[in-house]
């Protein structure tokens, strides 16, 4: 593995994660993300999903997408 | 760049009929400000989707179709990765930031400053920010003349001009509501036109797979490699982009601020976040980009000789029918006013806000101070025209500005970030941590081997440019910390509702009561115009519409038109107060009692149709 590749996503998604977890800290503290309620649920799983998919997004886009076969139809 | 002016006589006749619409549509929009509140904000009632395509249209600029292309001619599809760090922010900026200055009608970033720190802090941010945005003005405003220069055969200085004047003029006229009324209009625009570009390329390759193919292996990476080469390498772009562009732009872009405050509610920042940064984002990441991949795919082909830095625009004129091609062009135009209208109504908010009111004249009637800020935008519009000439008889002093940036971003970054989550974090440390962190970045420039190599991941001078990002941030954040050890903080009762944490107390002091968070359904009222309620700012609403907005008596609501795809403009904020209930056997009324001020604000009309909701 080249980890040339590897270390742009470890980084972005490490320090991603740390600005991530600061933010959805600075809510929790003061009980302004109230996690009784049900749309402040849904938001955690929001930001959570949205973290995610583009880790999914940038995962195919270096290790699988660069490989696809050529002018084969996706 | 292309020597000679492409395109046709219908290209440019459509670019034109596109220019004067949006300045009509600007225009039009002129009626519903009546005061600096709408100006600035819009009068606060849009929907998330309106804030969502107005904020892609300000982030997407006049030159992003040309640099991302020609980044994507030479890299592929990692031209994409800067757009890709928006989410990270996204907690803190709709649990926290978004939370305090709308709680706290916060207004610009040197208030926050003053009110989380001190005066001194608010002044020098003030003339930071207003230099910072006027020379971001000039800087869009040549990149459009030269771009004109390039498709049209214009001067520089008679494309700036020509869109500097039609910006100023419907900002003049109708302030922040006509900002996003025509940012819908121009993010729809550059988008079309940017993703019809992309699927026109498909089908002139006969499919995604053709097109995949055609790309050289390394284009085909969502990033670069992690440190070279050193003006595109990941580390590099992301410290400058991810962590210090893409925080500033969402903490201390005033521009920014205001569309965030434009918003109907705080609960709509989240779906606004969503839509912005997961659906519109990456769309226009493609958008922007898709030009140069397309050119390195014809380049392949045989089909198209062209340099990065053309890509875009020749891509576009090969694939593109006359009269498609305008379009393009407008697209263009679109990229540009949209960011411009942006910056010259954020000119005038912190002139007005921050320098008119509290020195000059305060206490003044709405009427001046809306009067001062239109001629404000003007100025600004002005201001910033004055600098292309300038800007372009001295590169040294354009490249002085992009310096500039560079040195005073961080700073003023870091003490928002630190003042909203640290309560020790104190006013002297604030000040040093934007005085001396700009000290210290600009000492970078005269010693950069010793201050930026040490952060350079062996990359060498080339990646000095980016990667002053990360030492102006660790150097400005080590200055905060270090000074808030030795010098006292403000009290907790002085800075409530300015710090993580203390969201709630904002909320309370914005309603003037305790929020009610519960969850609640919308519902349809008929207005009944009652000049009983004149002055009130209250709706009288029946006890059956209250129980189903789980709403009480004083909790605040939002009335607006039925109609959606209005996104607000026909809207007001009201109190809630409860009718009486029906008579037994009588049927229940569903009507709403409010005042002719009210109504008129929101545009209502007697026995209209409204949908109600409750805000908090």
């Amino acid at each position: 593995m080249n980890m040339l590749r590897v270390w742009p996503i470890v980084w972005q998604f490490g320090i991603g994660g740390l600005l991530c977890l600061v933010g959805i800290w600075a809510g929790l503290r003061g009980g302004y993300l109230n996690l009784h309620i049900r749309e402040d649920r849904r938001l955690l799983v929001i930001l959570i999903g949205g973290y995610l998919l583009l880790l999914v997004l940038m995962a195919v886009f270096t290790f699988w997408a660069p490989y696809w076969s050529h002018g084969e139809s996706l | 760049m292309i020597a000679q002016a492409i395109g046709g006589r219908l290209d440019y006749a459509v670019m034109l009929t596109y220019f004067i619409a949006v300045l009509g549509f600007g225009l039009y929009f002129g009626r519903y400000t009546a005061g600096t509140k709408d100006f600035f904000f819009g009068g606060q009632r849009f929907a998330w989707w309106l804030i969502a395509f107005s904020c892609i249209a300000t982030v997407v600029g006049s030159y992003s179709f040309i640099k991302y292309s020609e980044v994507g001619f030479k890299h592929g599809i990692s031209s994409t990765q800067t757009y890709f760090n928006d989410w990270f922010w996204m907690p803190l900026l709709v649990l926290a930031w978004i939370p305090i200055i709308y709680y706290k009608r916060i207004v610009s970033i040197p208030e926050y400053l003053q009110a989380r720190f001190d005066q001194k802090t608010r002044i020098m941010a003030t003339f930071i920010i207003l230099l910072y945005l006027i020379g971001y003005i000039g800087i869009n405003l040549i990149a459009l003349g030269r771009t004109m220069k390039t498709l049209l055969g214009w001067e520089v200085m008679t494309g700036a001009t020509i869109t500097a004047v039609a910006v100023a003029l419907y900002v003049y006229a109708g302030g922040q509501t006509a900002v996003i009324m025509t940012d819908l209009a121009q993010g729809i625009i550059l988008l079309l036109a940017g993703l019809g570009l992309f699927a026109g390329a498909i089908y002139h390759f006969g499919g995604f797979g053709e097109f995949w193919a055609l790309l050289p292996q390394e284009h085909k990476y969502a990033f670069s490699d992690f440190a070279d080469p050193p003006k595109f390498s990941f580390i590099g772009i992301y410290v400058q982009d991810g962590l210090a562009n893409t925080g500033a732009l969402m903490l201390m872009h005033q521009a920014f601020i205001m569309r965030f405050l434009s918003l109907k509610s705080v609960k709509d920042s989240r779906r606004m976040v969503v839509a912005w940064i997961l659906v519109l984002t990456p769309l226009a990441a493609i958008a922007t980009s898709c030009g140069g991949w397309i050119a390195r795919a014809l380049v392949n082909t045989g089909e198209l000789d062209t340099t990065a830095e053309d890509s875009f625009v020749k891509a576009a004129n090969f694939l593109c029918a006359p009269g498609v091609f305008g379009f393009i062009l407008a697209a263009l135009t679109a990229a540009l006013m949209s960011t411009a209208d942006s910056l010259v109504n954020a000119v005038s908010a912190v002139f007005v806000n921050d320098i008119w009111r509290p020195y000059i004249r305060r206490n003044a009637p709405d009427k001046h101070y809306l009067r001062v800020a239109r001629i404000a935008s003007l100025a600004a519009a002005g201001l910033g025209l004055a600098l292309v000439p300038v800007f372009m008889l001295k590169d040294t002093l354009y490249e002085a500005h992009g310096m500039f940036t560079a040195a005073i971003t961080p700073p003023v970054l870091t003490a928002v970030f630190l003042g909203i989550l640290w309560k020790r974090y104190t006013p002297m440390a604030g000040f040093l941590t934007i005085a001396g962190g700009s000290l210290v970045i600009g000492l970078s420039f005269v010693w950069p081997d010793r201050l930026i190599g040490p952060f350079d991941f062996g990359m060498g001078p080339g990646s000095y440019s980016f990667m002053r990002a990360l030492f102006g941030l660790l150097a400005a954040g080590a200055i905060g910390a270090a000074v808030t050890q030795f010098t006292k903080p403000r009290p907790d009762t002085e800075i409530k509702g300015l710090v993580a944490g203390t969201q709630t107390d904002a909320m309370r002091e914005f309603k003037g009561g305790e929020p009610n968070r519960r969850p609640g359904r919308k519902v349809r009222l008929a207005a009944h115009i009652d000049s009983t309620l004149s002055g009130t700012n209250t709706i009288v609403v029946p006890p059956s519409a209250l129980d189903r907005m789980a709403a009480e008596p004083g909790d605040l609501l939002y009335a607006s038109d039925v109609r959606w795809w209005y996104g607000g403009l026909r809207s007001v904020h009201v109190k809630a107060a409860a009718g009486p209930a029906p008579a037994p056997g009588k049927a229940v009324l569903n009507l709403m009692h409010i005042s002719p001020e009210d109504a008129a604000t929101a545009h209502f009309t007697d026995g209209q149709e409204v949908v109600v909701e409750k805000t908090m």
